[in-house]
């Protein structure tokens, strides 16, 4: 099994430092990929140098993409709110989205547990703070943990929703994720280390006025609140991971691989994409690049949008704004 | 209230331990002894003490209940602030007489090894603990420490006060009380070998809290006017009026609980009867550094199970080791921050566990 890198963003320039995408000297994906097996080459030389500064046009597309469904997911938060006929955004209108996809929903759920759980830890280091915890008599700790769990608790009608909080499972995605990572650090030496170590650091909640800028919610009439803005900054930086994952395995999938049985039943529309003149353009430029590529991000997310199902001739229908989620 | 000072205290104290050593410095300059000879009496001192066998008798007459809490010492601000603590032991009697306290080290000197440190065993009511030894960090940059720092107000203690919050431990030599007890609760010495053994590291102490039950209704405002250098923070009144008056106190565990003593002796003569009732370690957190790069994503990938490593969250990798129940936080540069200890040799544990899992991962 071919292994691939990984990508990791450079937030900063993401959200942008002027209204428009300013790639900086480190560009979107700060700290982008090795091959570590490049697929073409069976000597298992890895590629440095070019990979580690992805591509403008592709660090374009994932930020357009990701703002495109923040903004819609944002809208469909509304709505559910206004059907509560609350004020604000709250995290149970984007836990309500989310409930269908028990997987993601379990994700977001640890991330604020460990979120609450590093409170408390640094709360009880930093002396500072500990007045204060004793002020509010101890409301803050695990806040996220009753919000999740409170909500969860009324919306639940089979009990599915709240066997997840028990539930021990190993997350597949994130076991890659963390795989993956792991085989490309065993590789750097510490100063590349070190810098991947920091752009890893990077999110979109540590700037966090700029990402509430750059979603612009000023157009909207119902506003997210603290720990929501905390939500949907995790959520976009779960987008570009799930498009970074889904590109590199799309990517992987465009080689042919001498002796795979499968190569002739790759679909008719991916082959007709690839071949087609735009994309034929924009990978041929960078053929030698290791760089996730616009044509990825874009069969990427073609591929996931593409609901096979039972009832997938009439999924229009299902969709309430045609937009696929990847976060959720 | 400042008494004369009582140098007898000092050679009292010093005199059963220094049978083959210099006499101490003469009275009138032992609140002048410079570091050095202050952190040499010490040592040999507990060098003494670290022979002793077992703990010492838990009622020591030091801190008997008979003994009026008008012994102590007060340094500290606001109730519900962070304590500085000074590496005081040695009590007064009457007011707020100072107490020489320099033939003690200030443990958190910039040495780097551990510092034996006189530790108060006494409890009121329950033995909290036993702490064996201290060390202190020395290379903290929120901790202003060094002995001498507060030589020049030696005789008023109410002038030393120190910026509640951020400092843990402040130097504070003061006088002798010839009328204080001598110090007999002297913690034993754990061999520090035992903890270094394996690694030549031995973690240092940051900052532990303490809480301590006044059981008396206190009336902050009045604290805070006439208790010097205590601040007045509106929103600590209502939870004092509404709880059992506790405080908390950050430091060295001995001088958590002498700082604690000390506030509540300031309570108590700002006339609240206080008490000093369940004194209890809540929290320790002791920090070191393996001084090698750690490759964090391979211990979260084998350590699945106790760690947590969220970079865009947080930088350093969370690991909830089981026994001894110790949160560690690891990161990337080696430096390690343990917490959630009750007492110093669960850190000095932890960290033992952690060194050859932290080996195997040291990022060439």
């Amino acid at each position: 099994m071919v292994v691939f890198g990984t990508t990791f963003f450079n937030f900063d320039s993401f959200i942008g430092k002027t209204d428009s995408i300013e790639v900086t000297g480190k560009s979107v994906f700060s700290y982008c990929y090795h091959n570590i097996l490049p697929l073409l080459n069976d000597s298992g030389r890895y590629s440095l140098g070019d990979a580690r500064r992805p591509l403008h046009e592709t660090a374009v597309l994932v930020e357009d993409v990701v703002h495109t469904q923040l903004i819609n997911l944002l809208q469909q938060a509304a709505e559910v709110s206004q059907l509560r006929g609350a004020r604000v955004i709250t995290p149970e209108d984007l836990l309500f989205l989310m409930r269908k996809d028990k997987k993601k929903l379990r994700r977001l759920l640890k991330y604020m547990f460990i979120r609450d759980y590093k409170s408390k830890i640094v709360k009880g280091i930093d002396e500072d703070d500990l007045l204060e915890d004793k002020l509010s008599g101890s409301n803050n700790a695990n806040k996220r943990q009753k919000i999740a769990q409170d909500f969860l608790n009324s919306i639940d009608q089979t009990g599915e929703l709240l066997a997840m909080f028990e539930d021990d499972e190993i997350d597949e995605v994130k076991q890659e994720r963390m795989e993956r990572a792991e085989r490309q650090t065993r590789i750097m030496d510490s100063a590349q280390y070190a810098e991947f170590c920091e752009s890893r650091q990077l999110s979109f909640s540590k700037k966090a006025s700029k990402f509430r800028d750059w979603l612009d919610c000023s157009s909207m009439e119902i506003k997210p609140n603290v720990v929501a803005m905390e939500i949907l900054a995790y959520l976009a930086y779960e987008t570009v991971a799930q498009l970074v994952d889904l590109a590199l395995l799309v990517r992987q999938d465009m080689v042919t691989k001498a002796g795979d049985p499968f190569s002739h039943a790759i679909s008719a529309t991916f082959i007709q994409y690839h071949n087609s003149a735009e994309s034929t353009a924009a990978c041929g430029v960078e053929a030698h690049s290791n760089a996730i590529q616009p044509c990825h991000i874009r069969e990427a997310i073609r591929r996931y949008s593409h609901k096979i199902g039972p009832l997938s001739p009439f999924t229009n229908a299902y969709r309430r704004n045609g937009m696929a989620f990847l976060a959720c | 209230m400042a008494s004369a000072p009582r140098p007898e205290r000092a050679p009292r104290l010093l005199a059963p331990c220094l049978t083959r050593y210099p006499p101490p410095p003469s009275p009138t300059t032992v609140g002048f002894l410079s570091m050095e000879e202050e952190e040499t009496y010490l040592e040999l001192y507990l060098n003494q003490c670290a022979a002793q066998d077992g703990l010492a008798p838990p009622r020591s007459p030091l801190f008997s209940p008979v003994v009026p809490y008008d012994m102590y010492m007060l340094n500290a601000s606001n109730p519900e602030t962070a304590f500085n603590l000074n590496p005081e032991v040695k009590e007064t009697s009457g007011g707020f007489s100072p107490v020489d306290l320099s033939f003690l080290p200030d443990e958190l000197t910039q040495e780097d090894k551990d510092q034996p440190v006189i530790g108060s065993k006494h409890e009121t009511k329950e033995n909290s603990e036993s702490q064996s030894q201290q060390s202190r960090l020395p290379s903290s940059s929120e901790q202003d420490i060094g002995l001498g720092l507060n030589s020049p107000s030696l005789s008023n203690p109410h002038s030393q006060r120190h910026p509640s919050d951020t400092d843990l431990v402040q130097a504070s030599p003061e006088k002798p009380d010839s009328n204080s007890l001598p110090l007999a609760s002297i913690t034993p010495m754990s061999p520090v070998t035992s903890v270094s053994e394996c690694c030549g590291i031995v973690p240092q102490l940051q900052n532990i809290v303490s809480t301590v039950n006044l059981a008396c209704k206190l009336d902050l405002k009045k604290i805070a006017l006439h208790a010097k250098n205590a601040e007045y923070n509106p929103k600590v009144r209502f939870l004092i009026s509404l709880l059992l008056t506790k405080l908390e106190c950050n430091g060295a565990i001995s001088q958590s609980r002498l700082a604690a003593r000390k506030y509540a002796r300031v309570v108590q003569k700002l006339g609240f009867p206080a008490r000093f009732l369940d004194f209890k370690i809540q929290n320790m957190v002791g920090s070191c550094d393996v001084k090698f790069p750690i490759r964090l994503e391979g211990l979260v990938l084998t350590h699945q199970q106790f760690s947590s490593y969220e970079p865009e969250l947080f930088p350093g990798l969370i690991y909830r080791m089981v026994k001894p129940r110790i949160v560690l936080l690891i990161f990337v540069s080696g430096k390690v921050v343990l917490t959630g200890a009750k007492e110093r040799s669960e850190i000095c544990e932890a960290f033992e566990n952690i060194y050859p899992i932290l080996k195997s991962f040291k990022k060439a």
